[in-house]
């Protein structure tokens, strides 16, 4: 293919954006990382991170809330999925589960404030059934409850669209050799969607790391995670070093994330 | 038939979760009171504040120009950025470009605000609607790629050879051949990028000043300081902007679903009479 | 005396509005090979996946050895489905894919490898049980998805148009093989396809589909020299097919002269409809012939000529001949008695049959 002025026309944009936007800040977190909070080089933050109990049990519990924020998700999507699969006018079911996406998520957050509140919505709820009003702002169960409210339709969507891949065919022939209801979903349906498995567990476990500003409006910073960590340390105490150094550790979770679910080549696959 | 109800039953139940908070809000954008509790009949005051209130309404304009420009330039430099992809033979360079696209696909809103943050600051970029802009175009970039370039992959070596055949030329190739076939990947690229910048948050939060402010990060800095009814009449706004985006989506969709399906029963039908 | 595995009694089946079966009734013996076969959207694999038990029937009962099964769900039939993409398990090797049904009968280990390897062996596979799907052609593909239903001993083999996706080498190949495999096994297999030299070629019994109706039953020679209507004529092989009048029996006027012909029972002066099969017709001078025609083209097709003709009615014909024509010329074409077969118009089957019986016995 020759090189003339058009084709340059393709490269340069894109490339200009990677090298910018996409390489330098990652090299420029990492070179951040090494400075601490007096712009001297050191390795004092990541001493700290590692020694400090504190940090090791805010990564710990970050994950942790990642992970039952993710399980929650999936436990009520996959179904949801599925059944949605076999709607009439699916598309515009599956549209209905889009819009709220389309809701800034500032606003769902609100909208919880208002409803978990002590004279809010389920405690007039729970009144009417003659239970006394019960604290739900600011507890562990409210930020998942609302962090997994927030992501259900990103997982729900990468599943749906697993599920409408597969092949009604292999379904009828696992049924056809014998196979039970559960026995299809466990031998065929369930591997044969896997991978949107893996894209909805991406969409959602990543993001989760990362929910700063539930834990402020909903957790009321009582549930502290690495996103929460990062925003302390960029935006109030100017501390970039310790910042960018827990932002490394963020990557490289989220590298073995990536890895974990990532789609590995099949063998003998041919193209 | 039983186990179809149970079904149902479950779907409506997930679409009460998903549409409960969102119903909440907006019934009390019509409440009398000043709090989320306790309903104390019907008033537009809140609404009548809202368009009042003209930072706000400046807010959601500069907010939409944002997500319009952003968009529209992440989608130019992702599809020229799609096309190269799809141009280069080395499969090495290719799936490293592709693991590097899909770096902001991947990484944590936060992350991203915070090495833009860094980036910025160590160029000496003053933060503003341009650090904003720029940081938009850039993780919105990544999404444009992805959806385009399935698109060029579905396109078939033996089109782009008809069209050399019948003497166009590598430009004439690319406008009437290559563009239009891609133009949905192209349009659904823009359209997520439009999302991807209403939505966005964590990112904007890190790299806008003080002069420049977003819907998303207005609402965060009034809601941490209580209840504002206000807030519940915007959402009533923009839940009706997003049932009419989404009801006009629905439609162009089925209608080029019902022609596509029409032209494939006629074409096919064709075929059987020819075949016997 | 074989007995009856699989009857369908008065079966219909309708979507809303469109009907897709009307009323049939179908009697599959234990041991044979049937064949479905009809042009697309004529019912056929609907027909299949009732019996397999992948859609309920809107009227009517399927009977499995005189039982009602109409509410039995597919994984507990007794009957084994080839599916038209083979649909195979794209996450599971050769072996995997044939061990499918014994695993979920929860058979012994040992009873699975034996059962999967003699299945393999029984398509011509040993030895390919580590492959992976996509590693393997579409003919070997084909053969996994036997190995895979025949391994669970089923009564009935049903196959969706297993041979369409083949190229003509392959599937002349396996039709072979099916049939060969079929006696081999001694199980039923009803085959759908819509080619109708496949279904000669493989059957002991065709039954011929139209716009979800059985058009007519019978063995492959049944139904190729004795088709019931134009449809099935038409549809089975090539053939020439006239209007005429039945002036009595064993005489039959079409093209302004009257014919000696085998058929009979029909009243007098009756409007029919002939049929001469293009390889029954011979060429011959013009005086020597019964029909005088105009030689139009011709095609070589390797082990005959085939030639359209015109006669002065402006009736096309077609013949197949060992010697080729000279296009423009007019020649004669002659044929014999039994070479004519007559068809009334709208004969149901039994009619047919029964009318067959009245003159045929005789």
């Amino acid at each position: 293919m020759k090189k003339n002025g058009t084709s340059m026309a393709f490269y340069v944009p894109y490339g200009l954006w990677l090298a910018l936007f996409v390489i330098a800040p990652v090299i420029l977190i990492i070179y951040q990382s090494f400075f601490d909070i007096n712009g001297h080089l050191t390795l004092a933050n990541y001493q700290t991170y590692f020694s400090s109990g504190t940090y090791i049990l805010m990564t710990f519990n970050s994950v942790w809330y990642a992970f039952l924020i993710t399980v929650v998700t999936l436990l009520i999507s996959y179904p949801t999925a599925y059944l949605l699969h076999y709607t009439k006018h699916k598309q515009l079911w599956l549209l209905l589960i889009i819009l709220p996406t389309w809701i800034n998520l500032l606003l769902k957050a609100y909208a919880f404030i208002g409803i978990f509140s002590q004279n809010g919505g389920i405690n007039t709820f729970l009144g009417m059934l003659g239970i006394a009003p019960k604290q739900f702002l600011f507890t562990d169960f409210s930020f998942i409850f609302v962090a997994s409210y927030i992501e259900i339709p990103f997982m729900i969507l990468p599943i749906f669209n697993g599920i409408e891949e597969l092949n009604e065919s292999f379904v009828n022939a696992s049924r056809d050799l014998g196979a039970k209801w559960w026995q299809t979903f466990t031998k065929v349906i369930w591997p044969l969607t896997i991978s949107g498995v893996k894209s909805g567990v991406q969409a959602v476990f990543i993001p989760s790391l990362s929910l700063f500003m539930l834990t402020r409006l909903i957790g009321g910073n009582r549930v502290i995670t690495l996103g929460t960590a990062i925003e302390e340390h960029f935006l109030v105490t100017m501390n970039w070093g310790m910042g960018s150094t827990i932002g490394v550790v963020l990557i490289v979770a989220m590298v073995i994330i990536m890895f974990l679910t990532g789609e590995r080549k099949k063998r003998g696959r041919r193209a | 038939m039983r186990k179809f109800k149970w079904s149902n039953l479950y779907l409506i139940l997930v679409f009460v979760i998903l549409y409960v908070p969102i119903a909440y809000l907006i019934l009390y954008s019509f409440s009398k009171g000043d709090a989320m509790n306790h309903y104390h009949g019907f008033t537009w005051a809140h609404y009548a504040a809202l368009f009042a209130d003209t930072r706000m309404i400046q807010i959601v304009i500069d907010t939409l120009l944002l997500a319009l420009l952003s968009s529209l330039i992440a989608t130019t430099i992702g599809t020229l950025g799609a096309l190269a992809i799809h141009r280069t033979s080395r499969p090495f360079v290719k799936n490293t470009v592709l693991s590097l696209n899909n770096i902001l696909m991947v990484s944590p809103d936060v992350i991203i605000g915070a090495s833009f943050l860094i980036f910025y600051t160590a160029l000496k970029i003053p933060l503003g609607f341009g650090s904003v802009l720029m940081s938009h175009i850039a993780f919105s970039i990544p999404i444009v790629v992805l959806m385009v370039l399935p698109k060029l992959q579905e396109m078939r070596q033996s089109m782009l050879d008809a069209a050399r055949d019948l003497g166009s030329t590598n430009a004439q190739i690319l406008s009437r051949v290559v563009v239009p076939f891609i133009t949905p990947g192209i349009l659904s690229g823009f359209f997520m990028a439009f999302t991807y910048s209403l939505d966005d948050f964590a990112v904007t939060f890190f790299v806008t000043g003080n002069g420049f402010s977003t819907l998303a990060v207005e609402i965060y800095a009034r809601a941490r300081q209580g209840i504002s009814l206000e807030i519940n009449a915007l959402s009533g706004v923009m839940f009706v902007f997003a049932l009419l985006l989404v009801i006009g989506y629905y439609f162009i969709q089925q209608s080029s679903q019902t022609r596509k399906a029409k032209h494939k029963a006629e074409s096919e039908a064709k075929l059987n009479e020819a075949t016997h | 005396m074989s007995h009856t595995i699989i009857e369908l009694q008065h079966v219909s089946k309708r979507y809303g509005d469109t009907v897709v079966l009307k009323d049939i009734n179908i009697e599959i013996e234990q041991g044979k090979f049937y064949t479905l076969l009809g042009p697309s959207g004529s019912g056929k694999t609907t027909i299949l996946r009732a019996i397999a038990g992948f859609l309920e029937v809107s009227e009517g009962d399927v009977l499995f050895d005189g039982q009602r099964i109409n509410d039995v769900p597919a994984n507990e039939r007794k009957v084994n489905t080839v599916f038209q993409d083979y649909a195979l398990f794209p996450h599971m090797n050769v072996f995997e894919n044939v061990a499918y049904g014994l695993r979920i009968q929860k058979k012994p280990k040992k009873a699975v490898a034996q059962r999967v390897e003699s299945a393999l062996k029984m398509v011509r596979l040993e030895g390919y049980g580590d492959r992976e799907i996509s590693e393997l052609s579409g003919g070997q593909q084909q053969r996994v998805a036997i190995a895979r239903a025949i391994v669970l001993e089923p009564a009935v083999l049903l196959l969706d148009e297993p041979l369409s996706a083949l190229d003509a080498k392959l599937r002349k190949d396996m039709q072979y093989e099916l049939r060969e495999l079929q006696q081999r096994l001694g199980i039923t297999f009803l085959f759908v396809t819509h080619d109708q030299e496949e279904a000669l070629a493989l059957s002991d019994e065709i039954f011929v589909m139209n716009d979800g109706e059985v058009q007519q039953s019978g063995t492959p020679v049944d139904i190729y020299d004795e088709p019931i209507n134009h449809f099935v004529a038409d549809f089975i092989g090539e053939s020439n097919i006239v209007a005429g009048h039945m002036i009595a029996d064993y005489q039959v006027e079409f093209n302004g002269k009257t014919f000696e012909c085998a058929d009979a029972g029909m009243r007098p002066n009756e409007p029919v409809e002939v049929v001469l099969r293009p390889e029954d017709l011979d060429i011959t001078s013009t005086d020597a012939g019964k029909v005088q025609v105009k030689v139009d083209t011709q095609l070589f097709r390797g082990d005959y000529y085939e030639i359209v003709a015109y006669d002065r009615l402006n009736n096309e014909w077609l013949i197949h001949s060992t010697n080729p024509a000279v296009d423009g010329d007019t020649v004669g074409l002659t044929f014999d008695a039994e070479d004519i077969h007559v068809m009334r118009l709208n004969e149901s089957e039994e009619d047919f049959d029964a009318r067959l019986e009245s003159y045929e016995g005789e």
